[in-house]
């Protein structure tokens, strides 16, 4: 998972709005040719690295094409029905499930604990942040290294903190609780920082009043904060679901770059660039992104649909 | 007065603008800051997958040509061995930004597509350097040859060993004459063997070492015994699987009856480790050689034990390649000829890390025969166990990728000899139907068959 | 959507001295406890970096060295990779954040203050393009790049990275918020959208373009999956994909390991501790756009 990626804010898709009704005389002075020029750069980049490889995706999908890029053949719907009919993709997918079934909730916990945390210690609140955030600055893979090295059986910190000698990489039962214990730490600072902003986004007044009101921490927590981050938590949730699914870095660093322990720790992505760039079926593994892509598409999707819902039901 | 200094925004400002016109200057030249900064006459990229004692001999070996032919400038680059490693060297071929030279399993080199991913090999420009057909051990340069033509230029043979302790045998009285371990011929023989050696190891170490949970040594183990009682995978002419299950189911019993009769542990030990604190035997690539070496063990190492007849071991071989290069010639193609040529020529050090060398002289150079273990583990290359010749197959192919997992699943006991042995059938039907990526025209399969 | 400005990652209250109440003694004694845990791997991954290789897997495991050295330090200077690396990183990172800034803040503006036929079409297409990442359709992102030859190249790290959808709706967002009667007093003193956007609103738009800039440079420093699937060249390799998978001859070496990846870590590190303001503002604002 890239955690600062920019599929982060899928869930910004929402209806556009009808701007601009109001500045007709502007557009209509001066808007229509300069406006396209302004968007100009961004569309032709869009466009080139968006578009045609979605596009591109499509048409290969439907193709036995190899990594080469040469004599391809239409095959109509023989990669669907292979992939739909390949236990290795619904195995693949289900670890990538199973990972974002792990994650999601204990991340979603920790940083609002650790934003609430931050939020109410009133000295070196710069520390705290440091702390909590600095290792999302790491990159991926120097992440997954240093876990690799703490978690090693024989000589790595974990066994000899806790005294154990638990094989925490070779085992298959705790083989991907060691990757979850890995993106909790390294990316748990990110929702921390969105709760951050969050808690300090509520109005002061509130809690004021509560407190003549007679109310004590826990009711302010209950009836005020806990609403108050309702939206905030949304999002998290969202955000913490599409970059699981999209697990790929920690995992095949962890594992140098193998499927795990039983194949326990192949994610869906390191699925799809298996079939891609090892087994060099550009083709299937298209496939199978397209249909990837169909899932992450229906999560964002859901999360629209949810917040219209909501809108509707506080009219 | 002195002058004015700048203010700390100008000064950011400078270093900002400076950062992003050079960054930009890289980019548009497109060369990485140390190709700029090279200046040799020619320049061999190199690329290779040898890391630990390997990586060390390798280092030597280069640095001994960079002395010996110093206009050659090598630039050698170490990949993460296995697949990853495949797929970059692939991909650079695939993408016309291959390294001069690379390095290779011999049996991949039906699915890199020669002709297409790779290059030939100029007989003649290698003759000139020094290496002659006639050096080689024929069963490897047949099979590096591909429609006519070289493509893969033998370095070593390695094989999997059964490394023993000559301490704990010798007291478990399992030492025939000479002091190498005495031959086995046969499942209840080579357990009784486990048992008595047990007696022998101390505490609670395991007495085996068999990377059990381990996939790629799970089936090349399996592979090596498989192929002891006569079973293959696909047809001769690679249209039919012909894979046996019953022998199959054999094979994995035999393997699981280790961990089940406790002589392995399943997961998570490193059995190197417990080799050298006084386990009686360890499975191992030949590779292991010289940490056992330098551990200053009293130790052997024979070929795995023949317990299903005739003699098997996995085996598998190092060799050069030309990643294909549209412009492939001139001078760094003729570098990458003469730095092959001389490692191949030079292999003492690179028998040193366990490795059989391919160039016939040496196996006689009396430095080799003093080696030791080496000498005693030579047979192994009359006795190899190779993956079938396709696409697929070949050291941590997809092949390996698919069927190893299912060998060790069966190992550490989440699945069940026979049906693993069906699954492993699936697997290679499942593989056969695939169409070779990599093929079309200028690709012939055919000519890999050995 | 939030109104980002309202974000104040550094609240400092100016007011009586804080007092040591129970609770804030209990809530410090956890916070020192939980940033204890938080930074124990940075610690145990110095401590091994300055020890020397057996040392570092030596049993029983300790965390100080007992002889301290910098062999490993310089053992990943004198092998030069480590120096490419850094350099390949700063080209990628700072040339896409450049490019990103510049053309974002073009498309944001564009979309927020321009009108031009099929607008609207456009910018639901863009916001569908969100959903597309090199995780998502890596393969057929990388055929794209190879069908234009860029492969192992530069620019086959950049450009792809330069098209993110959801920078371009922050920026949007944004601008929209910005008064219109600033730029139309301009407009009738007689200048033209390109000089209003130049001199008036960008000056304005400083904090969002730096919370763009720098998400997109931390996105762009720490990226490992598109990078490691369209390098192979080690040469041309960022920090991230090199560590991965650029092998030691010598096999893992641990204090090697670890003294790279602070090289590849640090930076970032260094700078969140003196910019910590701008940072934290500047991923709270991209994340919280979402809301």
């Amino acid at each position: 998972m890239s955690a600062v990626d920019t599929t982060l804010t899928p869930a910004v898709v929402r209806p556009v709005p009808a701007v601009y009704a109001d500045s007709a005389r502007v557009r209509l002075a001066r808007g229509f040719q300069h406006g396209g020029w302004f968007v100009a750069p961004f569309l032709a980049l869009f466009a080139l690295f968006v578009l045609l490889p979605i596009g591109r995706g499509l048409w290969l999908s439907f193709t036995d094409a190899n990594i080469s890029g040469v004599g391809e053949r239409f095959v109509g719907l023989d990669n669907y029905r292979e992939a739909l009919d390949d236990p290795l993709m619904w195995d693949s997918l289900g670890h990538s499930a199973y990972f974002t079934f792990l994650v999601v909730p204990c991340i979603v916990l920790l940083a609002f604990v650790l934003a609430v945390l931050a939020h109410h210690i009133e000295r070196a609140k710069w520390l705290w942040r440091l702390c909590f955030f600095a290792p999302f600055l790491l990159p991926s893979t120097v992440a997954a290294n240093l876990w690799q090295w703490l978690f090693n059986p024989g000589t790595g910190m974990i066994n000899h903190v806790f005294g154990l000698e638990t094989p925490w990489l070779t085992q298959k039962s705790t083989a991907m609780i060691a990757i979850v214990i890995t993106t909790l730490w390294w990316t748990v600072g990110f929702s921390f920082l969105l709760f951050l902003a969050a808690l300090q986004n509520i109005p002061r007044h509130l809690y004021e009043a509560a407190a003549l009101d007679g109310a004590n921490a826990w009711h302010r927590m209950v009836h005020i904060t806990l609403p108050m981050l309702r939206n905030i938590t949304g999002l998290v949730v969202t955000l913490q679901i599409l970059a699981s699914l999209q697990v790929f870095d920690q995992a095949v660093v962890m594992q140098d770059f193998g499927p795990g322990p039983e194949e326990s720790t192949r994610t869906f992505v390191q699925f799809t660039l298996e079939e891609g760039f090892t087994a060099y079926r550009v083709g299937y593994a298209s496939a199978i992104s397209i249909i990837f892509f169909l899932i992450i598409a229906v999560v964002a999707l859901g999360r629209m649909w949810l917040l219209r819902k909501r809108e509707e039901g506080a009219r | 007065m002195p002058p004015p200094l700048p203010s700390r925004r100008t000064v950011l400002g400078g270093l900002g603008t400076l950062a992003v016109a050079g960054s930009f200057g890289l980019a548009a030249a497109n060369r990485s800051a140390s190709a700029i900064a090279s200046d040799a006459d020619v320049r061999v990229r190199y690329w290779n997958l040898f890391s630990g004692g390997d990586g060390v001999n390798m280092i030597a070996m280069l640095n001994a040509f960079r002395r010996a032919d110093p206009r050659v400038d090598v630039k050698d680059s170490t990949l993460q061995w296995g697949n990853p490693y495949y797929t970059k060297l692939a991909m650079a071929a695939s993408g016309n930004r291959a390294p001069d030279l690379a390095v290779m399993h011999l049996g991949r080199i039906p699915g890199f597509a020669p002709g297409r991913l790779l290059d030939p090999w100029d007989v003649g420009l290698l003759g000139k350097c020094g290496v002659r057909e006639a050096d080689f051990n024929p069963v490897l340069w047949k099979r590096a040859v591909v429609d006519g033509k070289l493509y893969g230029l033998p370095l070593d043979i390695h094989a999997q060993l059964c490394f023993y302790r000559r301490d704990v045998c010798g007291k478990a009285g399992l030492l025939g004459d000479g002091g190498n371990l005495a031959a086995v011929s046969s499942p209840e023989e080579w357990f009784k063997a486990l048992k008595t050696a047990k007696k022998a190891v101390k505490g609670n170490l395991q007495v085996l070492g068999m990377k059990a949970s381990e996939p790629n040594f799970s089936w090349w183990f399996f592979l090596s015994f498989y192929t002891q009682l006569g079973g293959t995978c696909l047809s001769a002419d690679g249209q039919d699987v012909t894979f046996d299950t019953d022998k199959a189911t054999r094979v994995l019993e035999f393997l699981r009856q280790h961990v089940t009769d406790g002589y392995t542990a399943p997961v998570g030990i490193a059995d190197g480790e417990m080799f050298l604190n006084g386990s009686a035997f360890t499975w191992e690539g030949n590779w292991s050689v010289p940490v056992f070496n330098d551990a200053k063990l009293d130790y052997g190492a024979t070929e795995l034990p023949p317990v299903f007849g005739r003699p098997a071991t996995h085996a598998e071989s190092h060799c050069f390649v030309l990643p294909h290069q549209a412009a492939r010639g001139g001078a760094a193609n003729e570098g990458a000829h003469r730095l092959a040529a001389y490692i191949v020529r030079n292999a003492l050090a690179w028998s040193q890390g366990g490795h059989i060398p391919a160039y016939a002289p040496t196996l006689e150079d009396k430095d080799y025969l003093a080696l030791k273990p080496q000498a005693e583990y030579v047979s192994a290359m009359d006795h190899m166990a190779v993956e079938p010749s396709a696409w697929f197959a070949g050291s941590t192919g997809l092949l390996a990728q698919r069927i190893g997992p299912a060998v060790a699943s069966s190992n550490v006991g989440s699945a069940r000899p026979d049906a693993t042995a069906r699954r492993m059938k699936d697997v290679l039907e499942k593989l056969l139907t695939m169409k070779n990526p990599m093929a079309g025209e200028a690709i012939v399969e055919e000519g890999a068959a050995t | 959507m939030t109104a980002v400005s309202q974000i104040s990652p550094r609240v400092r209250r100016r007011g009586p001295r804080k007092k040591w109440t129970p609770g804030q003694i209990v809530l410090t004694a956890i916070g020192v406890l939980v940033s204890g845990v938080f930074t124990a791997p940075f610690v145990w991954a110095v401590f091994t970096s300055l020890k020397s290789e057996t040392e570092a897997v030596a049993v029983p495991t300790h965390w100080v060295p007992q002889e301290w050295t910098i062999q490993a330090w310089q053992a990943i200077f004198e092998t030069g990779n480590i120096t490419n690396w850094f350099v390949n990183s700063v080209v990628v990172s700072v040339c896409v954040t450049f490019v990103v800034v510049l053309v974002g803040a073009l498309a944001g503006y564009g979309f927020a203050r321009t009108g031009f036929r099929g607008k609207n079409a456009l910018l639901g297409l863009v916001m569908a393009g969100l959903m597309v990442s090199p995780a998502v359709l890596g393969v057929p992102l990388f055929t794209t790049v190879q069908s234009m030859g860029v492969v192992d190249t530069y620019w086959g790290m950049i450009l792809p990275q330069c098209a993110p959808a959801a920078m371009v709706y922050i920026l949007y967002k944004f601008f929209q918020g910005i008064p219109k009667e600033l730029e139309e007093a301009a407009f009738i003193d007689g200048a033209g959208r390109w000089r209003v956007f130049f001199t008036i609103v960008l000056p304005l738009s400083r904090p969002p373009l730096a919370a763009v800039g720098i998400f997109t440079f931390i996105a762009s420093w720490n990226n490992f999956l598109w990078p490691y699937m369209v390098t192979n060249n080690p040469d041309l390799m960022t920090m991230p994909n090199g560590i991965a998978t650029v092998m030691n001859s010598y096999g893992i070496q641990w204090a090697q390991l670890m003294a790279g990846g602070l090289v590849a870590g640090l930076p970032l590190i260094i700078v969140f501790v003196f910019f910590q303001r701008q940072i934290v503002s500047g991923v709270a604002h991209t994340g919280l756009a979402g809301q």
